[in-house]
């Protein structure tokens, strides 16, 4: 995998993030475009490529989410756009309660707090999860648990979503 | 962007907004989302168990003006027809009639399935009374 090779790294699910930036910068140094100005023009052209190839491998694969995302795609698997069943019964009261805020109606506020305590746990929950998911695959590649971390990719995607919405709702009418 | 008319229309004025009790066995109730825009559309039609009819559907969704007016204009198609001319319903049907641009495309596709889902739970819960009707028998 591209970006893997371009930080010299094997291409694990689990990543040091501190071996990661550390790999990033010292290779970044080493390919800077400066260090080649009296280079030939093909190596100019060679270590312009690298540092961009360097910058996205590292926007990549710095952070656990981005990284599995360019993993299951480079493993074959098309990212699909589901929504998770098991949440949208959820979904919608919570949408129900935003709304009646937005309405003014302040008796929505304790359930929408409660919401966004709740969705908050559940992203941790969904990052302890891919980690866990990461290490299992790194031990033994199998493709249910590729399965899985697609799964928990895409609820916490919808769920970060709504975070996001509740959390501005909250504060747009907050209080005074 | 610029809404169609016909988007706008429903959007304003959306048809059919509301809820049936779900427990009703005579309610198919289909609650779809997607997960990029965060959009929720629930649909719900009540059948005539003797003709197989939909006399009533209602729908409320959050989302987006396309994702509302394709949810407005299903459940005025759906009323009056059959369970199964309902099944027939494309989402192409929908994008053809509010003009949707390529980019909304995946509202008319929610509404799609949510009509699938609220007929498919209808008939979970017909079958599920026939069962238990013939093992009462």
């Amino acid at each position: 995998m591209k970006f893997y090779d371009a930080l010299g790294l094997e291409p694990k699910l689990a990543l040091d993030s501190d071996d990661v930036k550390k790999r990033f910068y010292d290779r970044s140094r080493q390919w800077h475009p400066d260090r080649f100005s009296r280079a030939s023009s093909e190596e100019k052209q060679r270590s312009e490529e690298m540092t961009a190839v360097l910058n996205d491998a590292f926007r990549a694969l710095r952070d656990p989410v981005t990284r599995a995302e360019y993993f299951l795609r480079e493993s074959g698997l098309e990212l699909s756009k589901d929504a998770p069943p098991e949440l949208l019964e959820e979904v919608f009261d919570l949408n129900m309660a935003l709304e009646e805020l937005r309405g003014g109606d302040e008796s929505a506020r304790p359930q929408l707090a409660a919401a966004q305590e709740r969705f908050t746990g559940m992203l941790g929950d969904a990052d302890a999860s891919l980690a866990e998911y990461f290490t299992n695959y790194d031990e033994k590649p199998d493709r249910a648990v590729l399965d899985e971390i697609h799964a928990t990719l895409n609820r916490r995607r919808y769920v970060s979503n709504l975070v996001r919405e509740v959390e501005k709702e909250l504060n747009v009418h907050s209080a005074n | 962007m610029a809404y169609s008319d016909k988007v706008l229309d429903h959007y304003n004025n959306p048809r059919n907004v509301g809820s049936f009790d779900k427990s009703d066995p005579n309610v198919g109730t289909g609650m779809v989302g997607a997960p990029e825009c965060g959009d929720v559309m629930k649909l719900q039609v009540k059948v005539n168990p003797a003709t197989g009819v939909i006399e009533d559907a209602k729908f409320k969704t959050f989302g987006c003006g396309s994702a509302i007016a394709s949810s407005s204009l299903a459940t005025e198609w759906l009323r009056g027809k059959t369970v199964d001319e309902a099944l027939a319903i494309k989402n192409t049907d929908i994008v053809n009639e509010l003009s949707l641009p390529p980019v909304k495309i995946h509202c008319s596709v929610l509404a799609e399935d949510a009509i699938k889902a609220a007929i498919d739970d209808y008939k979970k819960k017909t079958e599920k009374v026939e069962t238990s009707v013939q093992a009462q028998a």
